[in-house]
């Protein structure tokens, strides 16, 4: 491992030694020990933040509805790349392309809920609990309950990669998150021990006491596992292909957690959509066949799933500043070498609306089933709160 | 005595005050007291809300100085700690009030602010906008006016990355400081107005018979009436009030009227014509003054302090006082619910907030740390200025806290400890918190109980006078940054 560390990586760690030599050692011995070598099956979830524009990342070129709702916006049907003789993806989604053509991405058409909320905070509220059917704010998420159930020992089990609040997909009543953008967000400069706090303290300060005590404990971890900055595919320069290069280099480097969360923004495209879309679009594309190319270059393909969805769709209809305001239901990626690639579920007609929104054609809620019985290997009527068909986009 | 006099007199006007703004809400406070086990009702007076009064059991202690200076502004230095301890909680609240907080007030801050920002926006450089602010919450004798800017920045998030524009993102900020005490429907008109916020939210493309829903979405969602208090309807209808509404080319708000959609628009079940009317309905919709009641529970209050009863009567003071902010945070401040224990280190201090304190607990706010840095240190922390994470601004509370957010605290309190923030770096010396004089001998029991003393107002070590014993151990300079940086990084100086 030492020989593989680049010279600014060797400083990096060379400082820290001086600076921080005290870092908890009980915790070290005790219950942090170093990772497993367990092959447990990890989920990478990448979340679309605004509200993607469904409609113009998997065209439905061929309804005749899309031209009539889109003029302004309206993709050319030459450029996309067709699916099959009515679908195309989105002209710069070259990379996702790829990833189908491999036959390692399902696409899931026409996703939302029963009475979908227009509201970007509620609606993924409802995607990130997997609770549609309660609209007050439910304290756990999907994947912190499912944590919980995975749960076995002391230790990190879902990893946040970006620089905000933690989402409440990774709420759990005991999973730790770890937030991190970047390897060097966990060098600790200074010579702490978080203490385990006192009996008599309050509720909130005993969470801060043990939140330090992860916060110390996992830096302290990072620290030992000299992560490689390395890649031999290359990576996009993007901070959201960065994000997924910082996955991978976890991954590979045997860190223990199950799932990773990644945050793409910027698709809640109200004006001026066509540039800004195609851009996102390019970008997500890119970045997610860099990562998956890296993982089938290292041998690590099989052991990830990876899932991109959205908050909702947008309103089939353009409106008069060349963007689009809030919809419903659109399509989510799934994709890894054991998935099952292909088309699932419906576009929903582009004729037949609902109050100017697409019919919704698939409930979220299978897709979470199907991940979490099929590949987390989780009991989803716990989490979800009732029984939800898996599809067959992973083979039982 | 004749301190202790004036005190007295000084706190029954008070209570006269309050006693008038509640009576303002026209509520009948003997019913509607809330009997929470916390608030029992014993008097007409003793409504959670009503002035609270120290006594035997509940005394005016650094304790309660120490919360009152954390909750309502950025941490007190000693000076100050000590000469409202001495002055009394009502003296104490109407420094606060009336912007006078500063032990040693400046009279060059307003224009030296003035410099900076205008050279922040010259540059171009937000960095040196965020220093600006950060320089206006070290320095200021008015803390609570930053702490409500932080507030309303934060209620309508706002960010540059979208805007561009830093002298809209600067004339913003002034606005929502400027209004921060006043009333809300001012608040409210001016920021809706403002074309930071028109460009942010699309207005420019809200036209007639092409409507754009974000800004009125936002508007109903979560400037005032908060989700599940409208239909999808009432946001299309809430577009068409808007619709026209823009900038002209000097960047002063003007209506379109060329643009604007004619005739009635049906919101919440009545007609309504123009963007105005929306706001006028808007602001007498009984769910606004909830959601204002929960921001301001938000910045003043701890985790749970306030239940359902005691936000609803909140409520009806903040209406009855036709929405204005600066009576109802006085309220706030004076109240019993705000000096109860409950509402004490229960609440998780904000990047802003802790990094501010810190340095001023330090007492760094005149030889101060590059701003600059401390900008950027909170953008590690996750509360980058003028940049919130998109239109719902940041959660606040437990939200700030996670791992990559703990280490980037506990960095920046060895940074600042070692002098690494300042630039060029220097040597710190926190001994000088107790020393009097340089060749002081300054033993590490003294050095801790002061630092305990300026985080939380209590001290482990402050209740036995063994320490004056085992005083004569000296400790050194690296010593005593160790012993800083352990406790001003510990849960303890994260809340307020």
């Amino acid at each position: 491992m030492r020989a593989s560390l680049s010279r600014r990586r060797f400083l990096q760690a060379a400082s820290l030694v001086g600076l921080a030599p005290t870092i908890p050692t009980f915790l070290a011995k005790t219950s942090w020990a170093a990772p497993t070598e367990k092959e447990q099956p990890i989920l990478v979830v990448v979340q679309l933040d605004g509200g993607n524009d469904g409609l113009n990342t998997v065209v439905p070129f061929a309804d005749e509805g899309y031209a009539k709702h889109r003029q302004q916006l309206q993709l050319p049907t030459a450029n996309l790349h067709k699916l099959d003789d009515s679908i195309g993806l989105h002209q710069q989604m070259q990379g996702l392309s790829q990833l189908w053509q491999d036959g390692n991405l399902a696409i899931v058409n026409g996703v939302s809920y029963p009475n979908p909320s227009q509201s970007h905070d509620v609606s993924m509220s409802v995607w990130q609990t997997g609770r549609p059917d309660s609209r007050d704010v439910l304290d756990y998420g999907w994947l912190g309950r499912s944590l919980d159930q995975l749960k076995e020992g002391p230790g990190s089990d879902a990893v946040f990669t970006e620089q905000r609040a933690k989402p409440l997909a990774l709420t759990g009543r005991k999973c730790i998150t770890t937030s991190l953008t970047d390897a060097k967000d966990m060098q600790l400069h200074a010579q702490l021990q978080a203490s385990t706090g006192q009996d008599s303290d309050g509720d909130l300060q005993q969470f801060l006491s043990r939140s330090t005590l992860d916060a110390y404990a996992t830096s302290e971890q990072l620290q030992g596992l000299a992560l490689s900055e390395d890649s031999d595919v290359p990576y996009p320069e993007t901070e959201f292909s960065q994000r997924l290069k910082l996955i991978s280099s976890l991954i590979k480097s045997g860190w223990q957690s199950r799932v990773y969360y990644a945050v793409q923004g910027g698709y809640d495209t109200h004006a001026g959509q066509l540039f800004t879309h195609a851009r996102l679009l390019r970008r997500l594309s890119d970045a997610l066949l860099a990562f998956q190319k890296d993982l089938q270059a290292t041998g690590l393909a099989d052991r990830v799933v990876t899932m991109c969805f959205s908050e909702f769709g947008r309103r089939v209809a353009e409106n008069g500043s060349a963007g689009t305001d809030h919809g419903t239901a659109g399509p989510v990626f799934v994709f890894g070498s054991k998935v099952q690639g292909g088309l699932y579920g419906d576009i929903p007609s582009l004729l037949e609306l609902e109050n100017g929104n697409l019919k919704t054609a698939v409930d979220f809620r299978q897709i979470y089933a199907t991940l979490l019985e099929r590949w987390l290997e989780v009991n989803s009527e716990n989490v979800l709160g009732g029984p939800h068909s898996a599809m067959e986009f992973l083979q039982a | 005595m004749e301190t202790q006099n004036n005190q007295l007199v000084t706190v029954e006007g008070a209570q006269r005050y309050i006693c008038t703004a509640i009576m303002a809400a026209e509520i009948p406070l003997a019913e509607s007291i809330t009997t929470s086990d916390s608030f029992r009702t014993e008097s007409p007076m003793s409504s959670p809300w009503s002035p609270w009064q120290p006594d035997e059991s509940q005394p005016w202690d650094l304790r309660r100085v120490v919360h009152l200076y954390r909750r309502a502004g950025f941490a007190g230095t000693w000076e100050e700690l000590q000469r409202d301890l001495d002055e009394g909680v009502e003296a104490s609240v109407d420094r606060f009030l009336n912007g006078e907080v500063a032990a040693q007030p400046w009279d060059r801050f307003e224009a030296t602010a003035k410099v900076l920002s205008d050279s922040a926006v010259a540059s171009g450089d937000a960095a040196r906008l965020q220093a600006w602010w950060m320089f206006r919450m070290l320095r200021t004798a008015d803390p609570l006016v930053e702490r409500l800017t932080l507030m309303w920045h934060n209620h309508f998030a706002t960010s540059v990355e979208k805007v561009t524009n830093l002298l809209f993102m600067r004339h913003q900020n002034d606005l929502l400081r400027r209004h921060a005490p006043g009333a809300f429907g001012e608040l409210l008109h001016a920021v809706l107005k403002h074309p930071a916020m028109l460009v942010w939210l699309d207005a420019d493309s809200n036209r007639r018979g092409r409507p754009n829903e974000n800004l009125a979405r936002e508007l109903m969602e979560l400037f005032t009436l908060g989700e599940g208090h409208y239909s999808e309807d009432d946001v299309r209808e809430a577009a068409k009030c808007l619709t026209g509404w823009t900038t002209d080319r000097a960047g002063k708000f003007t209506i379109d009227q060329d643009q604007h959609e004619p005739g009635p628009k049906n919101v919440l079940g009545e007609d309504l014509e123009s963007g105005d009317d929306l706001l006028a309905l808007l602001l007498r919709s009984p769910p606004t003054a909830n959601r204002l009641v929960w921001r301001l529970c938000q910045t003043f209050l701890g985790e749970n302090v306030a239940g359902d009863t005691e936000r609803g009567e909140l409520a009806q003071i903040l209406s009855g006082n036709d929405f204005h902010i600066g009576k109802t945070v006085e309220v706030i401040l004076r109240s019993r619910i705000f000096f109860s224990a409950a509402n004490i280190g229960t609440r998780v201090s904000s990047p802003a907030e802790f990094v501010v304190a810190t340095v001023r607990r330090l007492g760094l706010q005149q030889n101060s740390p590059s701003t600059l840095i401390l900008a950027d240190t909170l953008a590690q922390m996750d509360q980058e200025l003028f940049a919130p994470p998109n239109v719902f601004g940041w959660d606040e509370g437990r939200a700030w806290i996670n791992s990559r957010t703990l280490v980037a605290r506990a960095n920046f309190i060895h940074a600042l400890c070692h002098g690494q923030c300042h630039v060029p770096p220097v040597v710190l010396d926190p001994r000088v918190l107790v020393a009097e004089a340089e060749e002081t001998t300054v033993s590490a029991a003294v050095l801790r109980q002061r630092l305990e003393l300026l985080i939380s107002g209590e001290s482990a070590a402050a209740s036995s006078n063994q320490q004056t014993t085992t005083s004569a151990t000296h400790i050194t300079q690296p010593q005593a940054v160790e012993l800083a940086i352990e406790l001003l990084s510990a849960p303890a100086a994260q809340l307020n």
